[in-house]
């Protein structure tokens, strides 16, 4: 019975995070039909940027390869963790002015490149700056295992856990509710008629790029205390939280979201039995999903009026 | 300015011209290959090229070889075969260099391996640690890959060795990671246990980028293994015994070199950090020449715990020196014959080198120069128990 609940727990942990960046790829997705694939890349910066603020904040000195646990204490994580969002978001705002906008709503592929491209030189910066070495961030909350019914979690798995809920009911609320909101899904249905109605779409595609880039920065700096901040930690995560998206449905974010909670699970699980067959599991998967329902297990199929 | 003014100049700056050019006609050139930027494990390819360095200013304090001196041509790989390929033509083609130390990553060494033996110019591995990198192409073929580091097979029949003279131990498991260098230590496992009459409960894999593997380790549980052999990175092992603390399963841990990563103790953190045993070529309990290059480096080193690449280093360069030495000439197939026969000791900074290459064996540390290593205190110690006392020479035969 432990065992059961461990996997649960562990998938849930690990899908929490696949959770927060799936509904980074969703938003942009869903207003302006393209993607950030510098997500990856997003995530580790946001992660550095999360480090440098967190020593910049306590004045303490860093190892090559560690941050002193006292840097994450009381107000410091959470500042760490909104300056980190913040400056992704900012950079969100520039990779949309300069490699998505030229190219979006045009035909063709030349966003995914470029937006590859950025990622490439994100990568090339931050490795300049902060070095290839990893550098293992403290948890605010501390890194004692907790036990709940036999089955073991660490503090920070929870806390990513809490974060990823609660954007997104956050964001759930905003989309549905507000104004912006619902420009957001004009925008996303269509470019035209929402200019048409007085939406300034711009600034909407603007807005939602820097929201999404601003989700990969917050799960930077969360998922830094459990698998440690590095330039190359990104990828991983952005392949498997596209995946989660797939599989949930790109163009509905809640579905991204239990996207990222069923791939978590079903990868812990599928340990249980034989780990070596994840990958092929989890992408066999996509696949089926795909051939049967192409707009993910939680979207809703799109139909094109002519 | 009259003509015969810029006449005088012209031939005086092309007789300095010619004397700088003959001067760097003199200079030896050796090339180092590897990861100085791109992956976690560019700070061993940074150690090494601090320890490549200190050797050739030892040796042009001491008048260099042949009476010329040495230069280090450094090429940065980025950790990627083909530029690593690339570097390989560049340094030997293009540059002249008599021989080339590196590389950082083994899946490197193993991409571009073919080149030093058709060019005939000696490689000699200081960091990498695949099993197969100095394996010659076929029985008797001329082989110039050299190496002094470690290697993962003599590793591993260190860890089958302790396993099988372990008496508390009743059932064992193999615990890999799924990329190239996990794959290839399970092979290794595989093969010595067998060889030795060892029979795994389990085999489980994980990721290289996994962060929870309390699925894999309940298995090992249930399975009944006391004792886990590990091959992995640094961090996936790290993450390996913090999923043990999850679900409070702590077997003795015998893992790959690795463990000896800063980034696997900060990881792991300080507790968790001292339950894997492993083996290693230098700990902290360091030999007093160890100690001098130690402090000499010190300022320069991002990470000390790469501090035995640049000893391994340091070595390969006195050995290369030696041996251009011996055969009296910068020439790739005298010094591969050198090599194999060399008939000074080498004072290095690891041991003395008597002979330490052969036409068979391209190795110039084994399982007798290794030491049992585990982390205390925030420091890599040598680790002795019972069973490490009793071990003996013959029980690491591969």
């Amino acid at each position: 019975m432990d065992v059961y609940l461990q996997t649960l727990l562990s998938g849930l942990a690990i899908g929490g995070v696949y959770a927060l960046i799936a509904l980074g790829f969703s938003i942009t997705f869903t207003t302006t039909k393209t993607l950030n694939f510098a997500q990856g890349e997003f995530i580790a910066f946001g992660a550095f940027i999360g480090v440098t603020m967190l020593l910049l904040f306590s004045g303490l000195a860093s190892t090559t390869t560690a941050v002193p646990s006292e840097a994450a204490s009381a107000w410091r994580y959470p500042a760490a963790v909104i300056a980190a969002g913040a400056v992704a978001g900012l950079m969100g705002v520039l990779i949309f002015l300069l490699a998505v906008r030229p190219f979006a709503g045009k035909g063709g592929m030349n966003w995914v490149m470029s937006t590859l491209g950025f990622g490439v030189m994100l990568q090339s910066i931050g490795l300049a700056v902060w070095g290839p070495a990893p550098v293992m961030v403290p948890s605010p909350l501390g890194d004692d295992v907790l036990r709940i019914a036999g089955a073991g979690v660490r503090p920070q798995e929870l806390l990513v856990l809490a974060c990823a809920i609660l954007i997104m009911v956050a964001l759930d609320l905003v989309m549905r509710r507000s104004r912006i909101g619902k420009a957001m899904m004009a925008v996303a249905h269509s470019p035209q008629i929402a200019s048409l109605m007085g939406i300034n779409v711009g600034l909407i595609m603007i807005g939602a790029f820097a929201l999404s880039s601003g989700l990969a920065g917050v799960a930077g700096v969360l998922i830094a205390p459990i698998a440690s901040a590095s330039l190359f930690m990104g990828i991983g995560f952005a392949l498997k939280a596209f995946s989660a998206a797939i599989i949930g449905g790109l163009n509905n974010p809640r579905g991204c979201i239990y996207g990222g909670f069923i791939l978590g699970v079903l990868e812990s699980a599928v340990g249980l039995w034989q780990a070596q067959w994840r990958e092929i599991v989890v992408f066999g998967l996509i696949i089926l999903v795909l051939a049967f329902r192409p707009a993910g297990l939680f979207g809703q199929a799109a139909v094109d009026k002519v | 300015m009259t003509p015969k003014h810029t006449a005088l100049k012209a031939a005086l700056l092309g007789s300095a011209l010619a004397m700088s050019s003959a001067a760097y006609a003199q200079e030896i050139k050796i090339g180092f290959n590897g990861d100085l930027s791109a992956s976690p494990s560019a700070q061993s390819g940074q150690a090494g090229v601090l320890g490549i360095q200190a050797a050739i200013e030892d040796i042009n304090a001491a008048g260099g070889v042949l009476g010329r001196k040495l230069t280090l041509v450094v090429r940065d790989d980025l950790s990627q075969p083909p530029k690593s390929i690339q570097n390989m033509s560049d340094l030997i083609d293009n540059e002249k260099v008599v021989a080339v130390l590196g590389p950082t990553n083994s899946g490197n060494a193993l991409a571009w391996k073919h080149i030093p033996n058709q060019k005939k110019n000696p490689s000699i591995g200081c960091i990498g640690s695949a099993t197969d990198i100095t394996k010659p192409a076929s029985a008797n073929a001329e082989n110039y890959m050299y190496r002094v580091s470690m290697v993962d097979r003599a590793q591993v029949a260190g860890l089958i060795a302790y396993t099988k003279n372990n008496p508390a131990i009743k059932n064992v498991g193999f615990l890999v990671e799924t990329t190239g260098y996990g794959q290839g230590g399970l092979k290794d496992l595989q093969e010595l246990a067998e060889a030795k009459g060892l029979k795994p409960v389990a085999t489980e894999k994980f990721g290289v980028n996994d962060t929870d593997m309390t699925s894999q380790l309940n298995k090992m549980k249930s399975a009944g293994a006391d004792a886990v052999l590990v091959w992995a990175q640094g961090t996936p092992i790290a993450q390996l015994v913090r999923s043990m603390e999850k679900i409070n399963y702590f077997p003795v841990t015998l893992t790959s070199w690795a463990a000896d990563n800063a980034s696997f103790f900060d990881t792991a953190g300080k507790t968790l950090a001292e339950k894997p045993i492993f083996m290693r070529t230098i700990t902290e309990d360091r030999t007093p020449k160890q100690q001098q290059l130690f402090d000499r480096l010190a300022p320069k080193m991002a990470s000390k715990s790469a501090f035995s690449f640049a000893a391994h280093c340091y070595d390969a360069l006195m050995i290369t020196a030696a041996a251009i030495k011996q055969a009296g000439s910068t020439e790739g197939p005298k010094m591969r014959e050198a090599l194999d026969n060399l008939q000074a000791p080498v004072e290095g900074i690891m041991k003395t080198y008597n002979k330490p290459f052969s036409a068979s064996e391209h190795e110039a540390l084994t399982a007798a120069d290794y030491r049992w290593t585990h982390w205390k205190d925030g420091k890599l110690v040598t680790y002795t128990d019972d069973v490490v006392k009793a071990l003996k020479p013959t029980d690491f035969t591969q």
